[in-house]
């Protein structure tokens, strides 16, 4: 391969990359926990570190709202939210609704959500709860009055919790985060849940198994499938290489890249 | 398209069942190679992982000609089972397709400057032959990392200058990659490759920008990882083109000496 060779290589990935047009759920500021080289993302560099890696728009979450409590988490992105670049929303950390939890936040009986929240995120496991119908339920029916969707890593749930959540809320949308942990051990179980749930959908920042794209697009369909970078943690050219190279129809790469999050987003009552 | 002639330099063959695999055979790997344009790639099965160089490593010979001589092979050094891997691995120094050595520490639970590596080290310096190792950060969720932590290869760095050490994974992520970077800026006879899930931001222009383009391989982790991951990053990330065709194949070719 002489250089000319990689010089083309790399013309025809940065194409496909920009023609992806990617609107990524996991954009995060704040310090990050438990990745000792990763470095907080500033706000003001966020359209910049954006535009390097060919993301268009996209989905804030703040490491806040795990670390310290939901409350600082959602009262920076409130804060912000009026800064937020054109095409970019928030992800909302939220608490069981009962005892209830001081704002801001999804809290019961305050009136409608944040004009800038398209999703609440919880952290059952790091924030002491178990994620079942008798502890969250009213949070879940709150979600789905909005239409909004739900976010987890599932190193925050187990498997069992995550099926009967699944099971008895099918009208919510489920988007499995697969941070902070390799998914690839957990892939029996991702599959047929989704397989199982149609309202199970997957974010890709560590879906990089072997064939997983396809996988997923052939079985259950390209809607099933979320952009997410989880930058500044992670790299977001491993997510979008898995869908430049996928072995599926553009328009399927649409979907995953940003499609399929657009329409969810969209139908956010608010 | 033009011909392709990236080479994957650190990669396995086969189902595992820690982990579900839709398509981990050689057929699987070749039809990814040339959707990928990978010409050649440097393979360890995992039976070896487990036995040492033994029946695996005659297994990779098979592979090696099945494939068109496209996938050549690594023998496995077993510290456990150290006179029986050194007697398959002496055979099979004359075999086509064979490519170097391998080693892992933490899989093997034996400290990677324990006396018991010697002898491979010393059959790769007599043979001019590389190493690939594994190596890693300290983990707090994974103990045996700590015996593949890229300083603990220092004193067989220092002792065979001769030897191509590839410390595989960047040195995971956390701050095994600070000790690679200064082992790689220290020793002519270190290298690095990005095998692995090291997603780390920016991690390959942190790599480029602390060490020289010749000391960095491009590597998938086939089948545990998908060789579409880390491709898109060599080929996404600024740098010049012959510092992207140097990770993507000519490093691969001076270190394992393959693929001519
Ligand atoms: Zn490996």
């Amino acid at each position: 391969m002489c250089e000319q060779r990689a010089r083309k290589l790399s013309d025809d990935y940065r194409e496909r990359a920009v023609q992806l047009n990617i609107f990524d759920c996991s954009i995060w500021l704040g310090s990050p926990e438990g990745f000792p080289l990763a470095r907080e993302m500033l706000f003001k560099k966020l359209e910049k570190e954006m535009s390097d890696f060919f993301i268009t728009g996209g989905l804030i979450s703040h490491w806040l709202g795990k670390t310290l409590s939901a409350q600082a988490g959602n009262r920076d992105l409130e804060e912000k939210a009026g800064m937020f670049p054109e095409n970019m929303y928030g992800i909302w950390t939220g608490l069981p609704f009962y005892p209830s939890p001081s704002g801001p936040g999804p809290v019961p009986g305050k009136g409608r959500p944040h004009r800038s929240m398209r999703g609440v995120r919880i952290f059952p496991a790091s924030h002491n709860y178990v994620p079942e119908e008798w502890v969250i339920g009213t949070l879940c029916e709150w979600l789905i009055r909005y239409n909004l969707p739900l976010f987890i890593w599932h190193t925050e749930i187990n498997w069992p919790s995550l099926h009967r959540l699944a099971v008895c809320y099918p009208s919510l949308t489920i988007i499995v985060e697969t941070q902070t942990k390799k998914i690839l051990y957990h892939a029996r179980m991702l599959f047929t849940l989704m397989r199982e749930c149609s309202n199970i959908l997957v974010e890709t920042s560590n879906f990089s198994g072997q064939g997983y794209i396809e996988y997923v697009v052939k079985e259950f369909g390209a809607e099933r499938l979320i952009f997410g970078s989880f930058m500044p943690v992670n790299d977001p050219l491993v997510p979008t290489g898995m869908i430049i190279d996928a072995d599926i129809e553009e328009k399927d790469k649409l979907l995953i890249a940003s499609g399929s999050i657009k329409r969810i987003i969209e139908e956010v009552h608010l | 398209m033009s011909t392709p002639r990236i080479i994957d330099a650190h990669l396995h063959l086969d189902p595992n069942s820690k982990f579900y695999t839709p398509e981990p055979q050689l057929k699987h790997l070749l039809k990814l190679m040339d959707r990928l344009s990978i010409r050649h790639a440097v393979c360890t099965d995992h039976l070896s992982m487990y036995e040492g160089a033994g029946e695996g490593l005659r297994n990779l010979k098979s592979v090696y000609e099945e494939s068109g001589g496209r996938v050549y092979y690594l023998g496995v050094y077993h510290p456990g089972r150290a006179a029986a891997c050194m007697k398959t691995i002496e055979e099979a120094v004359l075999w086509p397709g064979f490519a170097g050595l391998k080693i892992h520490p933490s899989f093997h639970g034996i400290s990677a400057d324990a006396p018991v590596y010697d002898p491979v080290w010393k059959f790769a310096s007599e043979h001019d032959l590389a190493i690939l190792t594994h190596s890693w950060s300290v983990s707090d969720y994974n103990p045996a990392q700590t015996l593949s932590t890229p300083g603990k290869f220092e004193r067989y760095i220092d002792k065979y200058r001769n030897v191509r050490l590839v410390l595989a994974h960047a040195g995971g992520r956390g701050n095994g990659r600070h000790e690679v970077i200064r082992l790689i800026n220290q020793y002519e006879n270190v290298y690095t490759d990005i095998a692995g899930d090291i997603f780390c931001y920016r991690l390959i222009e942190s790599l480029t920008g602390s060490i020289s383009p010749d000391k960095i391989l491009f590597g998938s982790d086939f089948p545990w990882l998908d060789p579409r991951a880390n491709l898109a990053r060599v080929m996404l990330t600024d740098m010049d083109n012959s510092s992207r065709e140097k990770i993507l194949r000519e490093n691969a070719l001076k270190v394992y000496k393959i693929g001519k």
